[in-house]
């Protein structure tokens, strides 16, 4: 191999290699970064709810007018919806997970406790709650009609009954055993008993650190003159019931607003816009430097080329073969990428440190900047291809031309 | 060494064809020392190239040591290149940014050579032209006159069969030519074949022999070398007629 050689000779020209590894080990710690910042957001965008998003949509009933009765509405509306075809379940709620909106609170094993044992989202179903939300009930048993009763938004009385998530069952009970329990979603009120335990419910927060603890009670809770109803269509058939759903609603009742008709692909989409946005601007950043560096690559090799074509001919008549030419310059290039990526790698972890006392990130997995090595010496070796071959297409003959 | 025989090479555009070399034949012995002259635009440039494996020629013969090399491949007439020419050329085509070492090295690692072998030849080739001390140094450190001393010390470490010069003092002023020339004689002595391009009828003088070349054909031989009898004997007579 050619390297000794190379390298001093890459020494002389100093500056020339030192910008081109300078930007090599910038992309390298941006780059590394970036891509692990928007592998964590794909990630969490991948997060199951729990619920069925494919089949279910949501939407708002506003009743207006004297002489509306938003309870004799509720149920009338429940039943309803239940009979349109194409329906298999519906439920009035207060909340979906990802909608950014919702009721949460602390749980405790005792009452008067200090400080809960635990936080937990709250969400207000019916007996056809865990149906609509199409949840799995993995301990226990669903709710009965008789326990569910209408609630106001001052009322301080907390359910008796209460189903949560295994999640907060493990939270709350770390040796198992959680069903039948008793916990205290007030401390000054009265226990509330653990009758089942679903598989996964999110929180409505996406970045709550209690994301996974859940608690469904039985209970309707409208705000005022507005219902929330989820709707869980048959397979496939979800558009199709969306589509009739206003109509049928405002036939049975005129004195009302159906608004805010949405799926939760929909609710999913808005919640984790940000996440998306992030993730195609440091994705676009990731393009456009690696972009930058391999034209830099390319405008560097190039010049380094059409400077050095005679001293490449005399090469060839000292008996360089197309092959020596293109390894030459492969080899400059893998020896200034590789000065570049070593100043890359500590930079890649320096700027990982710094996200991480600034803004909370997590650690950069050590695997991103081997394979972001990796990568940037692919990129660098295709970068200078293009002049390799040039140069190795340079005629021996040129060695005995004037100048 | 080299024999060339009816050689013909023509550059063509889709325009116009341009002879460099027409009915060329000529036949180099070993341990001979030719002296190629002609004027510019003569094709002596062309002769030195096909000579030396740079450039392909159209039509026509030529065997170099031995070896048919109509027909090799670019890796094939590659390495003939590097095993059995040593090249020295007008403007020294010495790399800048290498050191003496390195720029001698240079034609050794294309041999792939083995690191103490190139070094040895290196510092021997180095030190047959008086510039051992100077190993360490660059091109750019050393008069005209040391930097062809380089560039032959290059084309010296490979121990080649011929050294073609190409116009070796051309860019040197006369004392240093001389010392130039009279390497080049002593490296021809030890039984090296050299033939060199010159312009210069002082230089063409010192060598064995002088070959003339006008508008691609040789015309002239300065003595009853081995060549015109070997040309006469042949194939070639008729060409040379």
């Amino acid at each position: 191999m050619e390297i000794r050689p190379i390298l001093s000779a890459l020494l002389r020209s100093k500056v020339s290699m030192i910008l081109i590894g300078l930007q090599v080990a910038l992309t390298l710690a941006i780059v590394s970064n970036a891509l692990f910042i928007v592998s964590e957001r794909l990630e969490r965008m991948q997060r199951p709810s729990g619920m069925n998003e494919a089949d279910t949509f949501l939407f708002n009933s506003t009743g207006f007018g004297q002489g509306y009765d938003v309870k004799s509405v509720q149920q009338g509306d429940l039943q309803l919806l239940r009979g349109l075809p194409g329906v298999v379940d519906a439920t009035s709620i207060i909340s979906v997970p990802m909608s950014e909106s919702g009721w949460s609170t602390g749980v405790s094993l005792q009452p008067r406790q200090a400080t809960s044992t635990a936080n937990t989202a709250l969400y207000m179903v019916d007996a056809h709650g865990l149906s609509s939300y199409g949840l799995k009930l993995v301990e226990g048993r669903d709710f009965r009609p008789e326990e569910i009763g209408f609630r106001s938004m001052n009322d301080r009385n907390v359910p008796t009954t209460v189903i949560i998530t295994r999640a907060l069952a493990a939270r709350l009970f770390p040796q198992g055993g959680a069903l039948g329990k008793q916990v205290y979603y007030d401390n000054e009120g009265p226990p509330t008993t653990i009758i089942g335990i679903v598989d996964h419910l999110q929180t409505p927060w996406l970045d709550a650190d209690f994301i996974d603890n859940s608690s469904l009670m039985p209970a309707y809770l409208p705000y005022g003159n507005v219902t929330r109803y989820l709707v869980r269509a048959e397979p496939g058939r979800r558009d199709e019931v969306m589509q009739g759903v206003e109509q049928a609603m405002i036939q049975a009742n005129p004195s009302r607003i159906i608004g805010r008709v949405r799926t939760m692909e929909q609710v999913r989409a808005d919640g984790y816009a940000g996440d998306r946005a992030m993730a195609i601007i440091l994705g676009a950043v990731i393009v456009a430097l690696l972009a930058i560096t391999a034209l830099g690559i390319v405008g560097m090799a190039s010049f380094w080329v059409a400077q050095r074509t005679r001293q490449i001919g005399t090469r060839r008549a000292l008996g360089a073969t197309r092959w020596d030419i293109l390894r030459y310059f492969h080899t400059e290039n893998f020896i200034i990428t590789t000065l570049g990526l070593v100043v890359g790698g500590v930079l890649a972890y320096a700027l990982s440190l710094w996200l991480m006392r600034e803004y909370q990130a997590p650690r950069l997995p050590w695997h991103y900047v081997p394979v972001g090595f990796a990568c940037l010496w692919l990129l660098g070796q295709l970068a200078v291809l293009g002049p390799a071959l040039r140069a190795s297409r340079v005629p021996p003959a040129l060695a005995t031309r004037s100048v | 060494m080299l024999t060339m025989t009816h050689l013909q090479k023509v550059y063509r555009t889709h325009l116009i064809e341009t002879y460099a070399l027409r009915d060329f034949s000529i036949r180099v012995e070993e341990g001979e020392f030719v002296a190629v002259t002609g004027p510019s635009g003569s094709g002596k440039t062309t002769f030195l190239n096909i000579c030396g494996l740079l450039e392909e020629f159209t039509a026509g013969q030529y065997q170099l040591d031995g070896v048919d090399v109509r027909g090799l491949g670019d890796s094939a007439r590659s390495r003939l290149r590097n095993e059995k020419i040593g090249f020295i050329f007008q403007s020294f085509n010495l790399i800048p940014d290498l050191n003496l070492f390195d720029n001698v090295d240079v034609p050794l690692r294309y041999r792939r050579i083995a690191a103490g072998e190139r070094k040895r030849r290196i510092e021997e080739a180095l030190a047959r032209v008086g510039l051992a001390s100077r190993m360490k140094h660059y091109p750019s450190e050393l008069s005209g006159g040391q930097q062809q001393r380089v560039a032959i010390a290059r084309a010296l470490a490979g121990s080649p069969r011929l050294l073609l010069a190409d116009e070796p003092t051309g860019n040197l002023d006369s004392l240093m030519a001389r010392g130039v020339m009279e390497l080049l004689e002593e490296i021809n002595r030890q039984g090296t074949t050299i033939v060199m391009v010159t312009h210069d009828p002082e230089l063409a003088a010192r060598a064995h022999r002088n070959v003339h070349v006008i508008d691609g054909q040789v015309t002239d031989f300065d003595s009853e070398p081995m060549l015109v009898r070997s040309v006469r004997d042949g194939d070639a007579s008729r060409a040379m007629a």
